[in-house]
């Protein structure tokens, strides 16, 4: 019992981190159709910048939060205006191929900044890493903070996407560009708006994340992978399935490791995404009709 | 044919290639073996993204699976390099051929994020799988030998390479000027249009992957010859990107073009040596680059600029022969 609480919660809070790495992916993707595949270097490069401010600056963690969120829609804009825009009507292998590029530009640059392989960067608790019981539940506070901080994110970016004109726009992008152009909606902003959100969100869940692991220039990619396990088990254009999905990958993941060996943790995304792919392409909450995928 | 046109310039190059080994060091000629390994994997996996128009991210894990293959039926099993390296370039295409069944379903995003998720799988069995793969520390491979031959092993597997780089660049020639190469181009430009002409989808897709794993596998296991060691390591991400640069250097969509771009990665990987760090950096920003003001790669440029370079479906002034686009036609794939 003792066992299966601890994992069941550190899951749904290493899933909710996901959840919003997965949120960046099906923003980007709602709007634009692609997928950004530098998402998890925006990520990883936006926790490098809270490190730098927070522990090399001395800069107060809620300051550096919003400051790394900054950075992370600055970069996320760039990734647009590099890879998006000019390749907007070339094929799709091309903009794949160029956000590789990016990826492997950003990850570069944080070896060469924060060091080289195999090296980890560690961020201060922001509570106390003691774990309390109540009752029969071991409850780590840090786990706790992790996860409300990630229920606020993704509250502000509901609050943004249905209640704010901007997100009002990119909804309109996202269901239907032509019209949207039609209406007066200058859609490559759009476009623009949707990477930074994205990648913002990235930023927030890489702050959040930070005093609970470690940092490293190789850890982007893996939280990509899972981020997208978790979009595409919840449907790639549903903003609820990409909290869903990472959540149950999360578990899922936690639970692999307790029971099956440590090692497990890391393989459970490949499979979700093999298996989600391969049986049931529209996921759990995509949408009903037939998509080609 | 011009005099710098692209016969003569690769027959130069292969020439140079047979005599290298009289006049360079060791370092140079493992340089230049190198270089064979990689013409392999960029002409595999140009059949692939070029002609059939896949974007499948697994050619790492398929040279790292050609690589294992044939080491470790060396290491447990005592085979002979002669028996274990045909097994394991065998292995790897049947593993390309089995990841293409997926395929069919999946296109564009969906099969690049699906490969890339098996890519990384098959770099988790090489970490984890201990007892058979050692782990991330690697393991030894025996030396080659060439025995009745008088050949140094370097040397010998040098030709080795070059036999098998030549002869599977004749043959990837071929291929794609047959009804094979054609249909690949049909399956790239419009699967709908293509299956309407009688093209079935699932055995070229999967045809497709398994010519890919095959090259992968025959450069994965001259990689291993070469090096004595097989580690998870040499068949990461980082790899990928290689792979991936070659192909858009040289030029997406061609053969001669695949030979060009590995020569110039190669290079480039070994002029970065010395500063390990901004490899990743280079290769990165050479991608993009590259995709955004030259995509049709170094062959575009050749093509242009200087005679002789037209590739055989390009070839005007026959009359009888339609001209075909053997670089990806450029469309509106998203509103």
């Amino acid at each position: 019992m003792l066992l299966l609480s601890y994992l069941l919660l550190s899951g749904v809070t290493t899933g909710a981190l996901y959840a919003l790495v997965a949120l960046g992916i099906v923003v980007v993707n709602k709007a634009t159709g692609v997928i950004n595949f530098a998402h998890g270097e925006l990520f990883m490069f936006s926790g490098f910048v809270a490190w730098t401010l927070h522990v090399q600056m001395g800069v107060m963690y809620p300051v550096a939060l919003p400051l790394a969120v900054a950075a992370g829609f600055l970069l996320g804009a760039l990734t647009d205006r590099i890879a998006f825009r000019p390749l907007i009507k070339a094929d799709v292998i091309s903009l794949v191929l160029a956000t590789v590029g990016i990826a492997f530009v950003l990850r570069g640059l944080a070896r060469v900044i924060w060091g080289g392989k195999g090296d980890y960067l560690s961020f201060p608790p922001i509570t106390s890493p003691e774990p309390v019981m109540i009752g029969e539940i071991m409850v780590i506070p840090q786990q706790l903070a992790v996860l409300a901080g990630a229920i606020v994110v993704m509250l502000a970016f509901a609050a943004f996407f249905r209640l704010t004109r901007a997100g009002k726009m990119m909804q309109a992008t996202a269901d239907n560009s032509k019209a949207a152009t039609l209406v007066g909606i200058r859609t490559a902003r759009i476009y623009t708006l949707s990477f930074g959100t994205g990648a913002a969100i990235a930023a927030a869940a890489a702050v959040l994340m930070a005093p609970l692991t470690l940092l490293y220039p190789d850890m982007g990619f893996s939280f990509f992978i899972k981020g997208f396990a978790a979009a595409v088990l919840g449907g790639l254009t549903s903003l609820p399935g990409a909290v869903l999905g990472g959540l149950i990958i999360g578990v899922i993941e936690a639970l692999a490791g307790g029971y099956i060996h440590s090692s497990f943790i890391e393989v459970s995304a490949f499979v979700v995404i093999m298996l989600v792919l391969v049986v049931r392409p529209t996921g759990l909450l995509g949408a009903g009709r037939l998509r080609r995928v | 044919m011009a005099l710098f046109g692209r016969r003569n310039v690769l027959l130069v190059l292969l020439v140079a290639a047979v005599l290298a080994p009289q006049f360079v060091n060791t370092y140079h000629l493992f340089v230049a073996n190198l270089i064979l390994v990689y013409v392999l994997l960029s002409i595999g996996l140009n059949i692939l993204v070029g002609y059939a128009g896949q974007l499948a991210f697994a050619n790492a894990a398929m040279f790292g699976i050609g690589a294992y293959g044939t080491g470790l039926l060396q290491v447990h099993f005592g085979w002979p390099f002669w028996l274990a390296f045909p097994t394991g370039a065998v292995i790897a295409t049947s593993v390309g051929l089995a990841i293409s069944l997926p395929a069919l379903r999946l296109s564009g995003l969906y099969l690049a994020l699906s490969s890339l998720a098996f890519a990384q799988f098959t770099q988790w069995v090489f970490l984890h799988w201990e007892s058979v793969t050692f782990g991330a520390g690697g393991f030894k491979t025996p030396t080659v030998s060439f025995a009745p031959l008088p050949v140094s092993k370097p040397i010998g597997l040098y030709y080795l390479s070059l036999i098998l780089a030549v002869a599977l660049f004749l043959l990837a020639q071929n291929l794609v000027r047959s009804r094979l190469g054609r249909a690949f181009v049909a399956v790239r430009d419009g699967e709908v249009a293509a299956q309407s002409l009688g093209i079935d989808l699932l055995r070229y897709k999967a045809l497709a992957f398994g010519i890919s794993g095959f090259y992968a596998g025959i450069a994965g296991g001259i990689y291993s010859a070469m090096l004595n060691f097989v580690s998870p390591e040499g068949y990461d991400l980082f790899q990928m990107v290689l792979h991936k640069a070659m192909i858009v250097v040289g030029g997406l969509g061609s053969i001669a073009g695949s030979v060009l771009g590995a020569g110039a990665i190669v290079g480039l990987l070994e002029a970065l040596r010395e500063v390990k760090g901004i490899q990743e950096i280079a290769f990165g920003a050479i991608l993009v680059i590259f995709i955004l003001f030259m995509p049709g790669g170094l062959i575009a440029f050749l093509k242009t600029r200087v005679p002789g370079w037209e590739e055989p479906l390009h070839r005007r002034g026959r009359g009888d022969a339609p001209t075909v686009s053997t670089t990806p036609a450029t469309k509106v794939v998203r509103p």
